[in-house]
């Protein structure tokens, strides 16, 4: 990546982008894809799916650029289109669409040195992450925004269209059903 | 505070989100109630659970080149060109925008001295002008055309002449004749289209893409003044079209820019105090609710980069007034400081 282009903000690379230039494409590639892959995976359930979701982002990123407005934050608006590529990779694979990215199913890469120290929490990830493949799509959605991404409530209403309340509803629904998934405390005590 | 209540505000209490006094009643019943702190540290567990497993270096380090692959096989269509190839861009650049300026500069050239403008009064063309444009332009062309060089010209009024330029532009690359010769809508994008089309998107600045066009404003019941803003504005639009060339220029002459999209296109060549005065005639306009939060938001930010911080404040306290929850400007607070700290 040029350097030149490290401190930009995502909606001037966007801009120089629109107009052709290649490597602010590119960082904003790089900058954006694990937060678009992690979104498309929380849309499409599985690692297949995300890979061919989330190339597919960039590819309509890239159609949409020209009519991309600046004054719209960026983050939100490539966020919508990550998570609508999501949806639909997973409906595709439901009705037996085959996928157009190379058929890439990424492996995970577990980066705990020792995986003994770590069965527990290894374990608990996995019970946590077959409840969340389980949840419902905009459960799922919230909660990935929120838990992986760090967003505010404000820029996840932004990103899935919904009211503020409405987050802090699903979120609260979504970690209920974890934490039931997790076989935890779920209740209240006085 | 009871556990009930409690929990229904323990997620917004672990996110950060809940109003000062209220979290403090929530921290108090915490410190008393192990069942409450017990559900808040599971939720934290659950949110460092939740993370998307990782597909690892080796698939990132080919990520942004299969994205690429795709861009540029989707792109094997002109139209849809953007991104200039990473390798030797330059010169397949010019490999279009070469002929793409010669056309443009042949199209200027017989706009002036050729009379392209069907619905206007044919233009005087200069006796030095017309004969060449009359015989040297078809000549030269009919060395790839196969017409009998032995025939001699044909001495031709100055319609004919405009009329044979117009046929000659309109053939296509192969010698073939057109299906129509005279068609005067086509006239000013039938010379450059098969060359300029190519280099024509990526040269296209995103504001000007006819896709988003905001719709065209109602100019009836507008006072006198801002009617005559509103149409000075939609001239300089035209104008700064204009300058962008040929192919911009036909898009222009049909649609001038709104105030809206000229304020925005004044703001990124860094003309703020122009594009100030064209947001304001923007906002002029009966936009829709969620156009009004974005134009006023954005106009603070004009006058922010313009250091007009107290007006910006004013307008700040007027979205405020209207919009009390306005995301756009809770987005624009957090980027204020910036915006802030470049006019510096």
């Amino acid at each position: 990546m040029r350097a030149d282009l490290d401190g930009e903000q995502d909606e001037r690379l966007a801009a120089l982008a629109a107009g052709g230039d290649r490597d602010a494409f590119d960082a904003l590639v790089t900058r954006h894809r694990q937060a678009v892959y992690r979104l498309c995976w929380s849309a499409a359930g599985n690692a297949a799916d995300a890979d061919d979701a989330a190339q597919e982002t960039f590819v309509r990123m890239y159609r949409s650029l020209p009519s991309y407005d600046p004054a719209r934050p960026f983050g939100p608006w490539l966020r919508k289109i990550a998570w609508n590529c999501g949806l639909t990779a997973r409906r595709d694979r439901n009705a037996g669409v085959p996928g157009v990215a190379g058929g890439e199913a990424p492996e995970a890469v577990d980066p705990a040195p020792d995986p003994e120290e770590a069965a527990s929490d290894k374990e608990e990830s996995h019970r946590v992450a077959e409840a969340m493949a389980g949840l419902p799509a905009e459960l799922r959605m919230v909660m990935v925004l929120r838990a992986v991404e760090g967003l505010s409530y404000a820029e996840i209403a932004l990103a899935a269209g919904i009211p503020a309340g409405t987050v802090m509803s699903r979120l609260s629904r979504a970690r209920t059903r974890l934490l039931a998934a997790l076989g935890t405390r779920t209740g209240g005590g006085s | 505070m009871e556990c009930r209540e409690t929990q229904t505000l323990l997620t917004a209490f672990h996110d950060g989100e809940l109003p000062a006094a209220e979290r403090a009643r929530v921290e108090e019943h915490l410190r008393g109630c192990r069942e409450c702190a017990a559900r808040l540290a599971d939720l934290g567990r659950i949110d460092r659970a939740a993370g998307v497993p990782d597909p690892g270096p080796a698939y990132w380090d080919r990520f942004n080149a299969r994205v690429m692959e795709r861009v540029e096989r989707e792109a094997d269509g002109p139209k849809t060109a953007v991104l200039r190839p990473k390798h030797g861009w330059m010169r397949q650049q010019l490999r279009y925008l070469l002929p793409a300026a010669a056309a443009a500069a042949l199209v200027v050239v017989i706009v002036r001295l050729g009379g392209m403008d069907p619905g206007g009064p044919a233009p005087i063309v200069p006796p030095s002008v017309s004969g060449p444009a009359a015989s040297a332009l078809p000549a030269k062309k009919a060395d790839n055309r196969e017409v009998a060089p032995s025939v001699p010209p044909p001495v031709l009024t100055r319609e004919e002449s405009t009329a044979i330029t117009r046929k000659e532009r309109d053939r296509p690359a192969g010698g073939s004749p057109p299906a129509r010769v005279e068609e005067p809508s086509r006239d000013r994008a039938a010379a450059p289209s098969a060359m300029v089309v190519p280099s024509q998107q990526p040269l296209m600045k995103y504001r000007q893409a006819p896709v988003e066009a905001p719709p065209s404003p109602a100019v009836e019941g507008m006072p006198s003044g801002m009617r005559a803003e509103r149409k000075r504005m939609s001239e300089e639009a035209a104008l700064m079209a204009d300058r962008q060339g040929a192919g911009n220029a036909k898009s222009a002459q049909r649609r001038p820019a709104s105030p809206c999209e000229l304020a925005r296109t004044l703001a990124d060549r860094e003309r703020f105090h122009e594009a100030e005065a064209a947001q304001r005639a923007c906002l002029v306009e009966d936009l829709p609710a969620p156009h009004r939060e974005k134009n006023l938001v954005f106009l603070a930010e004009l006058l922010d980069r313009q250091g007009n911080v107290s007006e910006a404040d004013a307008v700040i306290e007027e979205i405020r007034r209207q919009f009390p929850e306005s995301l756009q400007l809770d987005l624009y607070l957090r980027r204020r400081p910036i915006v802030q700290e470049r006019q510096k």
